[in-house]
């Protein structure tokens, strides 16, 4: 029926029994045996020996962690388009009913940026204009992480329903999370930068660049939290401690300050938290206007190829027993 | 190449938490401690070292009491539920027929859902747009196709269901106890599409309560009981042995509920 399937399926619905491996594989070798005193029992038996034409041997091999990261992304690529539908249907659900519609997913920040640039110039005499901008090039990046974890940590404990009627990835759930607020922060940052525009803020051709940037967070965000989707599952209380964790977490982000402002014997515990090198990213190329230097490049690089290593590792070694834990 | 299913020596268990979830605070006492409460996990054998080999043109039935394990099996043939031990192999693209409607999003129009629901069935956007027309016709639900189906009324929304799952012509098909909701004729359609969907997928597997329907759709049936298979044969013997030796395990009141009396007829046949 599906053309794409010349010799094994390759389907999301397909492809994993090949590779679905026991989890006690000592078994397998007395399993002649076992068929045969169990072809005893029943009434009919109909178990045959020739069952040649399955690979057996691929199937009993181990798996490495490369080739499941293979598997999983070639699972997630087959269900794309449930991927895409459930984003924009989880867009427009946000907005329906609203007046101004996804209108508002531009107006919000805009709205937030006009009061925060109000208070904060009158509190700390800055320049208005430059100010708000120098705010929101942390906030939304800020927003954005916040929002996938608090939004992506709970989806597999939440699509409970769904993963064990269907077959689908783990991973799925946790990335329509971080793909909505994908979605959202590119809304913001554009309004951002338009805001940046009207107020008279120059922008260099820099913010060219922000793609690659925003490319780089959200694979961090994914990774973090499927992480922690996955610790949720096993440890329900964590959202609590999630909760407030990242409401501390944001004073110690220079996002209302800068770096500048914090006394320099302190300053190390701020290059410390690995959410500081992504903001200060947005901010060389928005609010800066320059092109941030290779190590500034490398670092949350680094920190996000880690962050993703120990998601795909966490799932792989939780796979199989996820579903017994929702 | 034909379709396949080997399920070897495969057993599952589920835990069940008295404590439903394992708090953290308790698994930081316990690594602490170094004790853990070992009450607070019962487990439960829902499939007992199960030895199956399904091949093209088999439609299986697949009959037992409530909780024998049936429905699990299906679920671990589609690969909801990873088994503990053993392996399960399938050669062919899996069309599950159980929980229709899984996915379905109330907001949305009813046209929005057949795609929802075709993507969560592993199907893609090409395919859903071939088969939209032919979905919606076969649910006969022209008019409110583009409605919210918050507005449907239980019968179209279980229509839409139906209709969704079962309009591929699929390789393997697997179906849990799939009764078409609707009016008369509608199920009367439904019951026929099934036949028809039966008699073209190269493997079928039925897990259900009506002995009728199992005597009627399968040429092989087995009979599961308590996590295993007791029984494996021609559809009349293995009715016959299910509503003779297994059901008369239950209270007999309970027993002639679940199994209804069957004309000799169809157990001639």
């Amino acid at each position: 029926m599906v053309a794409r399937h010349p010799e094994r399926s390759v389907s999301f619905l397909g492809t994993h029994q090949m590779l679905r491996e026991p989890m006690r594989t000592a078994e397998s070798t007395d399993l002649l045996d076992k068929s045969e005193q169990q072809a005893a029992d029943v009434i009919n038996p109909q178990i045959d020996a020739t069952v040649d034409d399955f690979d057996f041997a691929a199937f009993d091999k181990k798996e490495s962690t490369f080739g499941y990261i293979c598997r999983c992304l070639s699972e997630l690529r087959n269900i794309k388009f449930a991927l895409a539908s459930f984003v924009i249907n989880n867009l427009r659900r946000r907005y329906r009913r609203s007046v101004l519609g996804f209108a508002w997913s531009l107006l919000n920040p805009l709205l937030t940026m006009a009061v925060m640039t109000a208070v904060f110039s009158l509190l700390w005499h800055s320049n208005p204009k430059s100010f708000g901008v120098y705010v929101f090039t942390g906030l939304l990046p800020w927003t954005y992480i916040t929002d996938s974890i608090m939004m992506g940590s709970q989806s597999l404990v939440q699509s409970e329903a769904f993963l064990k009627k269907v077959y689908i990835p783990k991973s799925f759930f946790p990335l329509v999370a971080v793909s909505t607020e994908t979605a959202n922060f590119v809304f913001s940052l554009a309004s951002l930068m338009l805001m940046a525009c009207i107020v008279g803020v120059q922008m260099k051709w820099t913010v060219l660049l922000v793609p690659a940037a925003i490319a780089l967070l959200f694979l961090f965000n994914f990774s973090v939290t499927l992480i922690l989707a996955i610790a949720t599952v096993y440890f329900r209380d964590l959202t609590h401690i999630i909760k407030v964790g990242l409401s501390t977490l944001f004073y110690l982000v220079p996002i209302i300050y800068s770096l500048e402002m914090v006394p320099e014997k302190y300053r190390v515990l701020f290059l410390l938290n690995p959410v500081f090198y992504f903001i200060d990213l947005f901010r060389a190329l928005i609010y800066v206007g320059e092109v941030p230097d290779l190590t500034r490049w490398a670092i949350p690089s680094l920190i996000t190829l880690l962050t993703l290593m120990t998601a795909f590792y966490t799932l792989k070694k939780t796979d199989k027993d996820l579903i017994y834990r929702l | 190449m034909t379709q396949q299913i080997q399920i070897q020596n495969a057993s599952l268990k589920f835990r069940i938490y008295r404590n439903r979830a394992p708090a953290l605070k308790e698994a930081v006492i316990g690594l602490l401690t170094g004790k853990r409460d070992k009450d607070a996990v019962t487990e439960f054998d829902a499939l007992k070292k199960i030895n199956l080999t399904i091949r093209a043109g088999d439609r299986l039935g697949v009959i037992g009491l409530n909780g024998a394990g049936k429905s699990t099996m299906l679920k671990m043939i589609v690969g909801i539920y990873p088994p503990h031990q053993g392996r399960v192999l399938v050669q062919g693209k899996i069309t599950p027929l159980i929980e229709l409607g899984t996915g379905f999003d109330f907001e949305l129009s009813g046209r929005e859902n057949i795609y929802l629901n075709g993507a969560l069935l592993g199907r893609s956007y090409q395919q859903m747009r071939q088969l939209e027309a032919k979905i919606i016709e076969f649910s006969e639900l022209e008019e409110f196709i583009d409605l919210p189906i918050k507005y449907y009324s239980s019968g179209m929304h279980g229509r839409l269901a139906f209709s969704i799952g079962a309009i591929v012509e699929p390789e393997i098909l697997l179906v849990d106890e799939i009764f078409a909701t609707g009016d008369a004729h509608f199920v009367q359609k439904a019951t026929d599409r099934m036949r028809h969907l039966f008699n073209s997928s190269g493997i079928t597997l039925l897990v259900s309560h009506n002995l009728h329907q199992i005597s009627d759709l399968c040429n092989r049936v087995i009979v599961m009981h308590k996590g295993e298979i007791v029984g494996d044969g021609p559809p009349a013997e293995m009715i016959n042995y299910y509503v003779n030796d297994v059901a008369h395990l239950l209270k007999p009141a309970a027993a002639a509920a679940v199994a209804p009396p069957i004309e000799p007829q169809l157990l001639a046949k």
